[in-house]
């Protein structure tokens, strides 16, 4: 049975039905969209309706976050992203085979959520992918990464080539609608105000045989944890709203991830030792602190470095291991060689790993033009 | 490619939600099968119209969660279950299929697609056009040149306009206001679904559709499965039909013509079937199956 021996949907280097090879994979392009405008955290917290005793930028580490203005939205956001992707690709528009939207928020034409059409034909069309299979998935702040593990299993079982997954967050209008009735630290809406705009797009395509690649993706979901973030369109406002119960989402990824990140580990042949670079989903930095000595205590090790972003951007929601990524790509802080491992967890709970080497793509970030 | 489908089912309930419509569906499939909701491994939802509008997590996600699939590990040796959504109004089943056939090829042994549309209930929704229809479809590894063999998807841009559906905020007296679902089809939307869905059958069958025993398509925009079969010049009964209480599913659409072609026998006789989907964009999804 091929899902033996993993409680993970897991694809690491051999396929469990067929035993053949499959073709790797590698990320080729990483692609960032951030508005202009900033929000500081101070400006936020002295904009609530209530004055709750809050010191978030404290309790997050997120100083500001970046917010759209007018003529910015999803759409906007995402076609941004992967246009900035396809500047740091050696590929053309024409060349992507699919493309994916994975973004929670799909709002165009200010807080217009769409349910249809979908997303992603229209930033194909937009960046001139007219030959791409474009669909839109949705797995909250997973969706990124859930992305990417489907676009591999195509370029696996060499259906494609190459693929893109791109997301445009516009989000900042729950923050928005989370300062008008918060009232306490203890509100259920607290995660709100550390949402921030931003998009981003990864292009993965096939690599060369013998060349650094995507190790292992795999992902499960948890539903006895399902209820513990909702989000949906707010009574009170544009936008949506979000409750969160932030204390046991921490409690339950922490205690239940430890088994299911050694199954991607092993499947990759490394240990968490071994990695040189942790992106947890960008939640705050206290967060990402508190849980990564957690998980690293049940691990028996800890990484080389744990990656935490959130001063500047806050929570983009989907879009948060590849707007760090590009940011460390810009900042030149990979080497070639490097082992990272992209953790995401999400509401759902979803669980999802993405291992790989970085290779000559660092070179191709932080030039001076 | 080469996924087999093991069962099907669809539910039809006047006053349930999409969630409770896509659970019926699920449970009802599983029975169908003889199988348990632990046994799945990938769970994709096709469905758009949900409850509340909810945005997060993915609907898949409480769906597990209602069906009892691997809610959490509770041990190193069982599997557990991966959910997300798809969003692609009429087609997203298609490309759900796909995206799980593709799963089905390398790493899993059982894969349910499941697709419900009901009124949200908690906004304003003038005029909502979709019958309270959930439908679920579980998928197994397959041979290869038997199951779905291959799929084709096209989008025709130039027709986004003619069919949106968004949710707003719409302010009603200062400070109150209320959540709006707004669903806009514009004329000629169904006369182009009809088009678009031509022009992709042949460029993926070419001319002839002689090897096609049946079309199995999406409902919608009404009354599509007739307008379609007229076009390609086929015999009714090359084309398959829901009965009375399925009318008007969107998304689960393709499943209750599946359906209702297996419950009439159609299926049985059928070795070729060519899957239709269609929705806004407009996208058109096609998916070719071989019965073994």
């Amino acid at each position: 049975m091929p899902n033996a021996g993993s409680w993970m949907l897991l694809e690491g280097a051999v396929p469990r039905r067929t035993g053949i090879p499959p073709l790797p994979a590698r990320f080729e392009s990483i692609g960032a969209k951030l508005p202009e405008k900033r929000l500081a955290t101070a400006d936020l917290m002295a904009s609530t309706r209530h004055h709750p005793h809050i010191d978030l930028e404290r309790l997050t580490g997120i100083h500001e976050r970046r917010i759209c203005s007018d003529g910015e939205d999803s759409l906007t956001l995402a076609v941004g992203a992967a246009r900035d992707c396809l500047s740091h690709s050696r590929h053309a528009a024409g060349d992507i085979q699919m493309l994916v939207s994975a973004s929670i928020s799909k709002y165009r034409g200010g807080l217009r959520h769409y349910f249809e059409p979908p997303l992603a034909p229209v930033i194909a069309e937009a960046i001139g992918a007219g030959n791409a299979l474009a669909f839109d998935i949705s797995n909250a702040c997973a969706g990124m990464m859930t992305g990417v593990l489907i676009v591999r299993n195509f370029i696996r079982r060499g259906v494609i080539e190459r693929g893109m997954v791109v997301s445009g967050e516009y989000i900042s209008a729950l923050g928005t609608n989370a300062a008008r009735e918060i009232r306490s630290v203890l509100g259920k809406q607290l995660a709100s105000l550390t949402l921030g705009d931003a998009g981003a797009a990864v292009i993965v395509e096939r690599a060369p045989a013998g060349e650094p690649a995507i190790a292992v993706a795999g992902f499960t979901t948890l539903p006895a944890y399902s209820r513990l973030c909702i989000g949906s369109p707010s009574d009170a406002g544009p936008g949506a709203s979000m409750v969160t119960n932030a204390r046991k989402i921490h409690k339950v990824a922490v205690a239940d991830s430890p088994p299911l990140l050694e199954e991607a580990l092993a499947a990759s042949g490394l240990d968490f030792g071994q990695i040189d670079h942790v992106i947890p989903h960008q939640t705050s930095a206290r967060a990402i602190r508190i849980g990564t000595r957690e998980i690293s205590g049940a691990l028996g090790v800890a990484p080389r470095h744990v990656v935490s972003n959130v001063a500047e951007f806050g929570n983009t929601a989907s879009t948060t291991h590849f707007v760090a990524l590009h940011k460390y790509l810009e900042e030149g802080r990979f080497q070639k060689g490097d082992k990272v491992m992209l953790i995401s967890f999400a509401s759902g709970l979803e669980v999802g790993v993405v291992i790989f080497e970085l290779d000559a793509m660092v070179d191709r970030y932080g030039r001076v033009d | 490619m080469g996924a087999l489908i093991e069962s099907c089912a669809t539910v039809a309930k006047r006053r349930k939600g999409a969630l409770d419509l896509a659970d019926a569906a699920a449970e009802a499939c599983l029975r169908r099968a003889g199988r348990s909701a632990s046994d799945v491994d990938l769970l994709i939802n096709a469905g758009v119209y949900r409850d509340s509008n909810l945005g997060e997590p993915a609907l898949a996600a409480l769906i597990q969660d209602d069906i009892g699939a691997n809610l959490q590990q509770t041990s190193r040796t069982a599997h557990g279950t991966f959910s997300f959504d798809v969003a692609g109004g009429g087609a997203g089943v298609i490309t759900a299929i796909r995206i799980a056939d593709g799963f089905l090829a390398d790493s899993v042994d059982l894969a349910l697609v499941v697709a419900s549309d009901a009124h949200p209930g908690s906004s304003v929704s003038p005029a909502f056009p979709f019958s309270r229809v959930g439908g679920a479809l579980l998928l197994v590894p397959g041979d290869s040149g038997y199951g779905f063999v291959d799929f084709r998807f096209d989008t025709y841009p130039e027709f986004e306009s003619l069919y949106s559906a968004y949710v707003e905020w719409v302010e009603r007296r200062p400070g109150h206001g209320e959540t709006v679902l707004v669903i806009d089809e514009k004329p000629g939307y169904a006369a182009r679904a009809v088009d678009c869905a031509v022009e992709s059958i042949r460029r993926f069958l070419g001319r002839s559709l002689g090897d096609i025993d049946l079309l199995v398509t999406s409902e919608l925009p009404g009354p599509f499965p007739d307008a379609l079969a007229r076009r390609l010049e086929l015999p009714g009964d090359r084309v398959a039909h829901v009965g009375e209480d399925r009318a008007g599913a969107h998304t689960a659409g393709v499943l209750a013509a599946f359906e209702s072609a297996e419950l009439g026998g159609r299926v049985a006789e059928s070795r070729q079937i060519l899957f239709v989907g269609v929705g806004a964009g407009i996208g058109v999804g096609l998916a070719h199956y071989v019965r073994p």
